[in-house]
């Protein structure tokens, strides 16, 4: 009886995970195979011509190939901002949880109102004007690991407050100094977080439209989201080309997904059953 | 073992500072004003409709080879709110490119131009600049941009080939219209198209109805600003809301009106399903594109009124071209302002997306084998009085949610003396912000 009803739910999840994700992704194949009169439809159908391949190659040679600028960008953008976000948050979070001083107070408020107060465009703009890092790809991989550093720390403090004291006091009694029992005690700890982090921002920084279309402008400077502006304006939308554009930059996360699929997977359960 | 695991973390570390310092500077090349072979580069921004695309490159491929000293080169930018944002943000923060191009009218004005950009008053090619544009690019008797593409209407885009079969003429009066509405609906077709899927488009019948009531009186835009005039007590103005709201009552819409998108009006319009839409003519280049064979099928007329000459048509100024006060490049920017602004840039715009409306040039002739919406615009164009600029150039106030009002109003659900009213109580919180007098 109990056996029926759990694979009865198994059952329903799978359908609801098929409409929720599965659909969807259809629709974007089914639209990125299409003419552009037939994809202004947008109807859940079979193409009658197929232009898949002549909308992939249009798609990547839009704008002087701003799409593969795009993907490296982006890439860069991703992998360098989400490694600041978890070296650092790793670092803060294991400071203000071990070592208790009277400013904790005042650094857990820095991190809340990090998390609460809105970015402002034009004056983070002028900071980065007075650093020299406006424009560049640097500056924006600043913006985003700024942006980002607070959910992090937070995630970090609360798995930290998990691992028992114990840990640092023998690895302590052993002789290792400060700068060894974070890098080699406690950081491999923090596996099943850190894998978190990495999905959870990954996911946020390649993403995101607006930081990268305030603060590194040019074309030179695309990153993938933004490239989908070149198929849809105010007035005028290249269904095909956008869906291509979208199946595209789909495919780099998805390889990535698929490969580390056991890594993340079992990284998120044994922080879930840890914590 | 020891020592060497700490080494290896030294390693890590240092890589890692190092890879972080590579990204953080390798990047930084600001791209310097001149290229490797001694040309000025001049970055020009555009908005990503592709027409407008297609235009900023025809132009700048065109300037490229016609000098050796300068090269221009286009980016672009989302169009709407995103759009504005950027154009503002961009200028405030002293980062705005060489040449950009934007709006005129009412969103010209709202981008500061004595402060942020460059006067064009005393350049040879300020003259070059028609009389009927130079209000809507200028500030105070100053001239801040010139105009680049065709001028546009808003208007009643309709089926040419529909017409002919069933025998209808083109409608002089709004009463000559329905009738010609209630002959398509008895044929079996969508009189009028409406596609509330993209909420701006309902607003054509309220906005393209302008040239109407400034027939009735010359002066209402003012009046208007000064809070003297209101579409909920002026008959003459509210008749856009009516005609919407009768339109709806009568059953003239296609039936998917709600969930219908601009896209899906064109095509609606280009079959010849449907045969009235009420939009901007700039759309028809989309139609020409997108079914080459339905080209000579569009036609235009103005919205109609009560006069049994009929009506002007409510004219669009072309978008200006504008170079920041802050360029590094001022005079390189100004000549390329210069080429736009003279035949050859008109010819340029021609060879990159074929005629539009009418240039605001002077000496800009157009070709003889324009499209067939053209060919109906010009007429107008041509007469004293044949048309009448849309009101946001002429007032400032444009309240935002107009387009929603209409949605409202089309669909049924306001009324249109209900709709009036709450768009002028719109209006007014927008002129209050301005700080206009009178509000």
């Amino acid at each position: 009886m109990h056996a029926v009803r759990k694979s009865w739910l198994g059952i329903v999840a799978i359908i609801i995970s098929i409409f929720v994700f599965l659909v969807p992704f259809s629709f974007i194949i089914l639209t990125a195979m299409k003419g552009k009169n037939e994809a202004g439809f947008l109807s859940f159908s079979w193409p009658t011509e197929f232009h898949l391949w002549d909308n992939i190659v249009e798609v990547i040679q839009t704008r002087n190939f701003m799409l593969v600028t795009a993907l490296i960008n982006s890439t860069v953008l991703t992998v360098a901002s989400v490694a600041i976000m978890v070296l650092l948050a790793a670092m803060v979070a294991f400071v203000l949880q071990r070592r208790a001083s009277k400013w904790n107070g005042l650094i857990n408020f820095l991190v809340l109102s990090g998390l609460i107060i809105p970015p402002a465009v034009v004056p983070t703009i002028w900071v980065l004007q007075g650093l020299g890092l406006f424009k560049t790809l640097g500056g924006l991989i600043l913006v985003e690991a700024a942006f980002g550093l607070s959910f992090c720390i937070l995630l970090f403090r609360a798995f930290i407050s998990t691992i028992p004291r114990e840990v640092d006091e023998a690895a302590i009694i052993d002789g290792a100094g400060s700068i060894r029992l974070f890098f080699q005690v406690v950081f491999p700890l923090l596996r099943s977080v850190i894998i978190t982090v990495i999905v959870v921002q990954s996911v946020a920084v390649f993403n995101d439209f607006t930081n990268p279309l305030y603060f590194l402008p040019g074309d030179e400077n695309a990153t993938v989201q933004l490239t989908l502006f070149n198929f849809q304006s105010q007035f005028d939308t290249s269904w095909n080309l956008l869906f291509t554009n979208i199946l595209l930059i789909t495919i780099p996360p998805l390889v990535m997904f698929i490969f580390f699929n056991r890594q993340i997977v079992a990284g998120m359960s044994s922080g879930a059953v840890k914590g | 073992m020891l020592l060497h695991g700490k080494r290896r973390t030294a390693i890590a570390l240092t890589a890692s500072i190092g890879a972080l310092a590579l990204v953080l500077t390798g990047c930084s090349n600001s791209g310097g004003s001149t290229t490797a072979d001694g040309k000025v580069a001049l970055s020009f921004l555009t908005d990503n409709a592709p027409a407008n695309v297609s235009l900023a490159e025809g132009l700048a491929k065109d300037f490229n080879a016609s000098q050796d000293k300068i090269t221009v080169k286009v980016e672009t930018r989302p169009g709407g709110s995103d759009g504005d944002n950027i154009i503002k943000t961009r200028l405030a923060t002293g980062e705005m490119t060489d040449i950009f191009l934007y709006n005129s009218g009412s969103l010209f004005q709202a981008i500061a131009p004595e402060k942020n950009l460059v006067d064009f008053t005393n350049e040879s090619f300020a003259d070059n600049v028609m009389d009927s544009m130079k209000p809507v690019v200028s500030v105070k008797d100053k001239l801040y941009g010139v105009p680049v593409g065709g001028a546009f209407a808003g208007a009643i885009l309709y089926n040419k080939k529909v017409y002919k079969d069933l025998g209808l003429t083109v409608p002089l009066t709004w009463d000559q219209y329905n009738a010609n509405n209630d002959k398509i609906k008895a044929a079996g077709k969508t009189a009028i198209i409406q596609t509330y899927k993209d909420t701006w488009t309902s607003q054509l019948d309220v906005l393209g109805d302008f040239a109407n009531v400034l027939a009735s009186d010359p002066d209402w835009a003012t009046k208007y600003t000064e809070n003297k005039a209101k579409y909920a007590t002026d008959p003459v103005a509210m008749a856009g809301f009516e005609h919407l709201q009768e339109g709806f009552d009568k059953g003239y819409y296609n039936k998917d009106f709600g969930s219908a998108t601009n896209t899906d009006g064109l095509r609606i319009l280009a079959t010849g399903e449907g045969v009235h839409y009420p939009m901007l003519t700039s759309a028809a280049a989309s139609i020409i594109a997108d079914y080459p064979d339905a080209a000579q099928d569009i036609g235009v007329f103005a919205t109609p009124g009560d006069d049994p000459a009929g009506s002007a048509l409510t004219t669009w100024f072309p978008n200006g071209l504008y170079v920041p006060a802050a360029s590094k490049n001022v005079d390189a920017a100004k000549e390329f302002i210069a080429f736009a602004a003279s035949t050859k840039g008109c010819d340029s715009e021609t060879k990159a997306i074929g005629v539009t409306g009418p240039y605001l040039i002077k000496g800009c002739d157009l070709p003889a084998d324009v499209p067939a919406y053209v060919g109906d615009l010009l007429p107008y164009f041509n007469k004293d009085g044949g048309t009448q600029p849309a009101l946001e150039f002429l007032s400032p106030i444009k309240g935002p949610s107009l387009e929603q009002i209409t949605v409202a109003v089309g669909s049924g659900i306001t009324s249109a003396a209900e709709g009036a009213k709450q768009y002028d109580a719109d209006v007014k919180k927008q002129a209050q912000q301005l700080g206009l007098s009178g509000w």
